[in-house]
């Protein structure tokens, strides 16, 4: 086990000694930095409420009519967004909450987009991790150690996850200290009112970022896996990025080019998403469950893992 | 290390037919083999990158086949050329390979890294290195573990006269101070010969002959050698040679004379010139040179 950990200290040595990681991770801080910058200047941030919030909200609801009345039929966008907010305020009103102001934790909230961009970084490392030892030929005189090639294998694979999980830490980290520094925090115990499709719901924003993210991890990583089988059996690293990141784009318009067809639930991009099937939502395609969906992600996941275990294990490490 | 009825089959094509020889600990074994004859193949299949397709590669007893762990852990190889890590220094890529295997201590490192004369440029990335700079850590880290058998492929390609040399010595002091058995492969037929005990030709994946280089010194003394003499003058040294012998001396550059003759016979011949007062400067026989055995063997470099 020991000797596991020296392997895995290994490949995130590797990792991280390069330069193209750190520049991975400017993009990202640069990206949370940006958004903030953004939503403070141009968003409409709500500062909070004093003691006097019910009022004030009144106060609030009664401007945005009367601004309704100003505009013209041409602006009808500028009317909705007015009566959003007039309902919004009045679901405060109605449950006696008091609002909290915009901060850290929505930030972090918002952020879950991002999600998408470290998809694409452990993409990258994925697409690397075995393709690049090929490319260096140091893939010899790491296979020529005391050590099984499944290890070696399975020391790599969990670098990338690691490497997933330490990105995703840095973008919820990251937001959240930069969110607190130009939002300041709403609190321990913050709460956001959420516009779903079965109306407004007052719910735990940490919860809800856990979500968020949570059902995000699921595609991460079968993405992750499919570029590091990718690499294993080519061991060509853009080819892997190539039809990773284009499958990871173009995944759910495969699925509506096919969803009349009877296999189109079959199609790995059809699961990927959990969030179908939490309350609110309706599935892609009739008739598919959540215990479908894990189990169609389960299979593709094992032939995925499976294959590049059989690739690298049995293959021989010829000249280049 | 013993090579048991080796043999490599890819596709239809057999590129190994059964090869079988054996390297003793303390020993250089010198793998020498027109390009494609399998040499490469052959040292793959010696530390598991390829699978043998029949036969067995023994390693202190350990099969590579069925004991990979145990049968790896005592060989130490450079496998083509010594590629490294670029962007991390040689010292992180020794310690790199350290990890990989227990009971590597940052001492032994260091031992190695002055071992093979590396101190200066080892905390520099290895992208920078020279290609004998590269050769070197590729040595330094084959020997971290303290392996039984060190398997180097073309060790000295790109390195310098003076470095050759150091690493031919320090094969040497290898061999017989840790009785580690040495493999090297390579075309270069003059530096086989000088740092090799022993020497496997290999000819379209099969073994066409196995030959001490040293056996020469204990020749048969009535064998026939290449003599070679530089007198003067030339031309009475050939007439007496002709006439007293019948030996048809060729002239070589002008002053020298060439010849085959036994060796026991030199002394009297060198009495007979010297009775006619022509001068000898020098008196060389050889055995004829590696080359020559090599391309009796290998006939002409066709690859099948």
């Amino acid at each position: 086990m020991n000797r596991f950990l020296k392997l895995i200290y290994n490949e995130n040595y590797k990792i991280y000694i390069r330069k193209s990681t750190w520049v991975m991770y400017a993009i990202l801080a640069l990206l949370i930095i940006g958004g903030a910058f953004l939503t403070s200047v141009y968003g409409d941030v709500d500062k909070g409420y004093d003691a006097n919030w019910r009022e004030q909200l009144e106060q609030e609801n009664e401007q945005l009519l009367a601004e309704n009345e100003g505009y013209g039929e041409d602006e009808q966008y500028l009317t909705t967004y007015n009566l959003d907010e007039i309902e919004v305020n009045n679901y405060y009103l109605e449950h006696d909450i008091e609002p909290t102001g915009y901060g850290a934790w929505q930030y972090v909230l918002e952020n879950a987009g991002l999600l998408s961009i470290v998809s694409l970084l452990t993409i990258i490392v994925a697409a690397g991790i075995i393709a690049n030892e090929y490319r260096w030929g140091t893939i010899k005189l790491l296979l020529i150690r005391p050590i099984s090639r499944t290890q070696i294998l399975l020391s790599k694979y969990v670098s990338v996850l690691l490497f997933a999980a330490f990105t995703l830490l840095f973008v919820l980290g990251f937001s959240f200290i930069v969110g607190a520094v130009t939002f300041g925090v709403e609190g321990l115990s913050p709460h956001i009112l959420l516009d779903t499709n079965t109306g407004l719901e007052y719910v735990s924003a940490l919860k809800q970022i856990m979500t968020e993210y949570g059902y995000g991890l699921v595609n991460l990583v079968m993405m992750a896996t499919f570029a590091f089988m990718i690499s294993t059996v080519f061991r060509n690293s853009s080819l892997a990025i190539g039809t990773a990141i284009f499958l990871m784009m173009a995944g759910s318009t495969i699925v509506g080019m096919f969803s009349e067809r009877s296999w189109a639930k079959y199609i790995l991009f059809a699961n990927t998403d959990l969030q179908q099937y939490a309350p609110g939502y309706t599935p892609w395609i009739e008739g598919m469950t959540l215990s479908f969906s894990i189990m169609v992600l389960l299979v593709y996941y094992i032939i995925f893992m499976a294959l590049s275990w059989i690739v690298f294990t049995k293959r021989d490490v010829a000249g280049n | 290390m013993e090579l048991v009825n080796v043999k490599k089959t890819i596709g239809k094509k057999e590129i190994i037919k059964g090869l079988s020889f054996t390297i003793h600990r303390g020993e250089i074994f010198g793998f020498i083999g027109p390009n494609g004859a399998g040499k490469t193949t052959t040292i793959r299949m010696m530390v598991g990158l390829m699978q043998l397709s029949e036969g067995d590669v023994r390693i202190l007893g350990k099969s590579i086949t069925t004991d990979y762990k145990a049968a790896v852990r005592e060989v130490g190889a450079i496998v083509e050329n010594p590629e490294m890590y670029p962007f991390m220094t040689g010292w992180q890529n020794l310690m790199h390979y350290a990890r990989m295997i227990p009971g590597i201590t940052k001492e032994r490192i260091r031992e190695v890294v002055a071992l093979v004369g590396l101190e200066k440029p080892i905390h520099e990335k290895a992208g920078k290195y020279s290609l004998g700079m590269r050769q070197r850590l590729g040595i330094a880290q084959a020997l971290l573990h303290r392996p039984a058998i060190l398997i180097l492929d073309e060790p000295t390609n790109g390195l310098d006269p003076a470095g050759i040399r150091e690493i031919r010595k320090y094969m040497r002091k290898l061999a017989e101070e840790e009785n580690v058995a040495v493999i090297i492969s390579s075309h270069i037929l003059s530096e086989i010969e000088l740092i090799c005990d022993r020497i496997g030709i290999i000819k379209n994946g099969e073994l066409v002959a196995i030959q001490g280089v040293h056996d020469k010194d204990h020749a048969d003394e009535s064998a026939v050698q290449r003599i070679v003499m530089e007198v003067k003058p030339v031309d009475a040294a050939t007439r007496l040679l002709k006439e007293q012998f019948q030996i048809t001396a060729a002239a070589m550059d002008g002053s020298s004379l060439s010849f085959d003759e036994n060796k026991e016979n030199i002394p009297v011949i060198v009495k007979a010139l010297t009775k006619q007062d022509i001068s000898i400067y020098q008196i060389g026989a050889s055995n004829g040179t590696l080359e020559d055995k090599f391309f009796d063997l290998i006939g002409e470099n066709i690859i099948e």
